[in-house]
């Protein structure tokens, strides 16, 4: 409870998903911890709090970064987007809709993670192969579904369909 | 006819289909409702302070200064913990084990490193961890074993020695007929020692508990990620002294199991006691550092293998002597129980022995993990399959499909009575053999090819066994679960029908699966089917998914539901159309007359009807709700083989594994694309454990050398290899819809194919493979035992 930590708290300003947030935060809290306990977005995961599994991935003004790694502060002025702004209406975005009719996903704690990862290379605007989208996406890890899923999602998406 | 077979006539067949999953749509827009997830108002948050040594005596523990610190609630210890809770239950005994209880937290003696000492409820995480590190606990190290051959030999430390004279919790030995005789007569006898490394199932979702109590109503709701939501009900109320009446577990979305989630943890059971205490909800959730240390290892054994052979290659005798390491103490699966039902694997071996032996040592507590001793056995056998290939000068191809079990030979009762209920197992193996050009690879010669590289090809033949056998086979070996499975479908009044199921959810699509034979057999849309998973406030009283029993099991369950609702429904539209039942049908949204379809009445105006009980005929009972139960009658025998293809370096020891081909019959097939996620997810896993996974422990201080994800290595998307995959799909006859399990079938063939494929390769020098993970190193040490004259067997 914010009344009991002794640092001094940091006031940021930072816009997610479009929408503009004013919050006193502690230092130590991350970016993840953030986006979960105080504005309540819970699709952005945490499986490692150590910048390996990729469960945290967010999109830092269009960059993918692991949202473990960052701290609240420095959010400041920045602008975050996580899963909960794809889907627009209720409809699936195209990179979604591609995890569900490649098997992209099983369980489900990874796809937040690939899905902010994918969103990025698309606005790149780069043109990548299977293989390259395979090291690009290899920050990111999965125990459920082989990848296979994953890749073929992606690649369907940034390279359409005759691929 | 009955209602089943009408069922079928409608075409098309949602069984066999790939459509969309039932569970997408809310893990897509990061709506899953994970554990972590679930915050109530005015939450406490807990941490828990762990035992630093692999063997250590508390010699005393200091909390005040902690237990005085603002926000921190309640210091609990392991004196407390006795005294207030029964020790956790054991869900799957090892037959003939000394009962080794175990508490939440340890009050006396640590037997390995990361065990709960105690635990601080505070009102924030942060100050829960700083609370745990101002508690002063003074331990006196123990001597400690972390190997399980150290940990058998007579000068080891007895780890628990209040119950048990030696490390050794229990012998099991089981099978058939004469085999030292047959061993004695001959012509050829190959053995080793096969040491399978010890590993992480590494859910990407760590566990996590959220506990509420409202004492004037006694109710304990504990949000638990769990595979078994039912099973850590009656843990928790056991342990807590509590009717089961007085506890529900809430299973949302779960990140993965694997085996890991079987069952209950002392975190669990911890955070549980403490949100009694304090009448304030108290929510914990793993880190990574604690996830390596406290959640259960798996595989770690050592297979002391023989096969006996005439001089034609005819198998005439197999033996296996197997350590499993159990660490320090139980779990609620503890370790691998499947290695003694599939040691003979799918080949004819009439006198065969088998004898598991499980070993206490100061490590992480081992539980189950996908495959469950299947992929630790398959290791042995096969790749001593390969070595009495070379000695006899025979193909590794022939010899296996010599010695295979034929489809004609099938059913079969292998050498510890399970039996194999169908397949052709020869014919998975041609197959791969076909698809990889064993012919022209073995043509083109091992090489060095001009890359400087050999060529080797590895093969590897199994079978798995899916499901349980029967609640008498439970039965016998104490084990705290039934084999059956349990549905309920309830009608709805917007003319949809709810499945609730205690099978929780998390990535074996089983929503989609249960959805489908619901709409399947009941003729309603697939679309018009929720399923409501792992709430045991809501779900009628299950085993859980594990052993890839729950298709198997929970489909007969569901496929009796539906007929029964299916039915029901038809009489009350009779009725009400005035046409016999048999002239009706269920389309979609729709109840109508075959021969007329525009005599058709709503289903939701049906359902509404038997859920008012208004306007349904005068010998109807109101309400429109099955909830059905179904054993199957035996387990159900997957099978398949894989070959792998290699590329190794012989100066260095670096190998590339160029093609992976797998051919497995899972019987029928409910969902093609679900199917194939969990085989390459499993193989995945299997590729892992036989390359780059091991949890490796330092001897001297007996401390976890490797436990954290920076140097852990599960596969990324770069490190897999192409996978080729292809299939048979023989029903099998003793499950509903001729199903078998297929959740854990990839975790079996990778080790053996690659180390067979390796020894292939480099078998001008001599080399041999013995243990897993498969490293350039080891490889690189092989080669150069075997180039210094050795036996070439790598340590
Ligand atoms: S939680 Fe951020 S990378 Fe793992
Ligand atoms: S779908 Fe479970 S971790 Fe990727």
């Amino acid at each position: 409870m914010d009344e009991l930590a002794t640092e001094e708290l940091v006031e940021i300003t930072v816009t997610v998903n479009g929408t503009v947030h004013r919050e006193r935060v502690s230092p130590r809290m991350h970016a993840a911890d953030f986006l979960r306990q105080r504005l309540g977005l819970t699709g952005t995961h945490i499986g490692c709090e150590q910048g390996v599994c990729g469960m945290c991935t967010v999109l830092l003004d269009g960059e993918a970064v692991k949202g473990c790694l960052l701290l609240a502060p420095q959010l400041d002025g920045r602008e975050l987007r996580t899963v909960e702004s794809l889907a627009q209406g209720g409809e699936l975005a195209p990179l979604q809709q591609a995890f569900k009719d490649c098997g992209g996903l099983q369980c489900g704690f990874c796809t937040p993670g690939f899905l902010m990862t994918a969103t990025a290379l698309r606005e790149s605007g780069r043109r990548l192969d299977r293989e390259q989208i395979r090291e690009e996406l290899s920050g990111v890890l999965c125990r459920c579904t082989g990848y296979d899923g994953i890749l073929t999602a992606v690649d369907r998406v940034l390279n359409g369909e005759q691929r | 006819m009955s209602s089943v077979e009408v069922a079928e006539q409608q075409a098309p067949s949602l069984i066999g289909s790939s459509v969309p999953r039932k569970e997408d749509d809310r893990l897509l827009q990061g709506d899953g409702r994970f554990t972590d997830d679930v915050e109530p108002a005015r939450s406490l948050h807990m941490a828990v302070g762990r035992c630093p040594f692999p063997h250590a005596r508390i010699e005393s523990i200091e909390a005040a200064e902690a237990a005085a610190m603002p926000g921190v609630h309640q210091v609990l210890t392991g004196v407390e913990v006795e005294a207030r809770t029964e020790p956790i239950s054991v869900l799957r005994p090892v037959p003939g084990a000394a009962d080794l209880p175990f508490y939440a937290l340890a009050s006396e003696v640590c037997v390995f490193e990361g065990q709960p000492v105690v635990s601080v409820v505070a009102e924030s995480r942060q100050l829960a961890e700083d609370a745990v590190e101002a508690i002063w606990i003074d331990y006196e190290p123990l001597a400690h074993v972390s190997d399980p051959i150290a940990a058998l030999a007579p000068e080891a430390p007895v780890l628990h020695p209040e119950r048990m004279d030696s490390n050794l919790l229990a012998s099991n030995p089981q099978g058939r007929g004469e085999p030292e005789k047959r061993l004695a007569e001959a012509v050829v006898v190959v053995e080793d020692s096969f040491r399978i490394g010890r590993v992480s199932p590494l859910p990407m979702e760590p566990r996590a508990v959220v506990a509420e109590w409202r004492p004037g109503a006694r109710e304990l709701i504990a949000h638990v990620s769990t595979q078994v939501p039912h099973l850590v009900r009656m843990q928790l109320a056991e342990s807590l002294r509590l009717g089961e009446s007085e506890v529900r577990v809430v299973t949302g979305d779960v990140g993965g199991g694997f085996g890991l989630k079987l069952g209950l943890y002392p975190e669990d059971l911890l955070a549980c006691l403490h949100a009694i205490e304090l009448r304030r909800p108290v929510k914990w959730t793993e880190d990574r550092v604690e996830h390596f240390r406290a959640s259960t290892h798996a595989r770690e054994a050592v297979h002391d293998f023989r096969i006996a052979a005439d001089a034609e290659g005819r198998f005439l005798a197999m033996t296996d002597t197997y350590v499993t390491d159990l660490g320090g103490q139980n779990s609620p699966f503890g370790s691998a129980q499947l290695s003694s039902i599939v040691f003979t694997g799918p080949y004819r071996v009439e006198d065969a022995t088998v004898e598991r032996r499980v070993a206490v040592t100061n490590k992480t507590p081992i539980g189950a993990y996908r495959g469950y001793g299947q992929p630790e056995v398959n290791f042995a056998r096969e790749l001593l399959v390969d070595r009495l290939a070379r000695r006899l000068g025979r193909d590794p191809l022939e010899l296996r499909l010599q010695n295979m079990l034929s489809e004609e030979e099938l059913p079969w009762k292998n050498a510890v009575g399970a039996l194999y209920d169908s397949g052709d197992y020869g014919r998975c193996l041609r197959m791969v053999a076909e698809r990889i050009d064993y012919g022209g690879l073995r043509a083109a010669g091992r090489g060095p090819r001009p890359d400087g590289r050999y060529v080797g090809v590895g093969f590897t033949s199994f079978v798995e066994r899916t499901g349980y056998a029967s609640a008498r086979f439970l039965a016998n070996r104490g084990s705290r679960f039934g084999a059956h499975e349990s549905v309920t479908l309830r009608a709805n009044r917007s003319g949809g029908i709810d499945l609730y199921t205690g099978v929780s959810t998390f990535g074996q699509s089983n929503e989609t699966a249960f959805a489908q034979i619901c709409a399947e057999v009941h003729g309603i849309d697939y679309a018009a089917v929720r399923v409501h998973a792992g709430d045991t406030g809501a779900t009628p009283l299950n085993t859980g998914a594990f052993a890839s029993r729950t298709l198997i099991a929970g489909s007969g369950a569901v496929r009796e539901a539906a007929a029964a609702l299916r039915a029901k429904t038809l009489r009350i539209a009779a009725a009400r159309l005035e046409l016999e039942p048999d002239a009706l049908e269920i389309a979609g949204d729709v109840v109508r007359c075959r021969e007329q379809p525009q005599r058709a009445i709503g289903l939701a105006e049906i359902h509404v009807a038997a859920i008012t009980g208004q306007g349904i005929p005068g010998d109807e009972e109101p309400g429109l709700e099955v909830t059905a139960h179904f054993e199957p009658s035996a387990a159900a025998f997957a099978y398949g083989s894989a070959a792998a293809v290699v590329a190794v370096d012989a100066e260095t020891g670096e190998f590339e594994i160029e093609r992976f081909v797998m051919a497995h019959d899972s019987g029928r097939i409910v969902n093609p694309r679900a199917v194939e996620g969990q085989v390459r997810g499993a193989l995945a896993q299997g590729f892992g454990a036989a390359l780059s996974e091991e949890l490796r422990y330092e001897e001297d201080s007996g401390q976890l050398l490797n436990g954290t994800m920076l140097d852990y290595f599960v596969p990324t998307a770069s490190d897999l290899p192409p996978i080729e995959l292809l299939h048979t799909e023989v029903p099998s006859p003793v499950t509903p819809f001729g199903v078998r399990g297929v959740g854990e079938t990839g975790t079996i063939p990778p080790g053996a194919s690659i180390a067979n494929a390796v020894c292939d390769a480099l078998a001008e020098f001599g080399v041999e493979i013995s243990s897993l993970p498969i490293t350039p190193e080891r490889v690189w040490r092989a080669l150069r035992e075997a180039s210094n004259g050795g036996e070439g067997l790598e340590g």
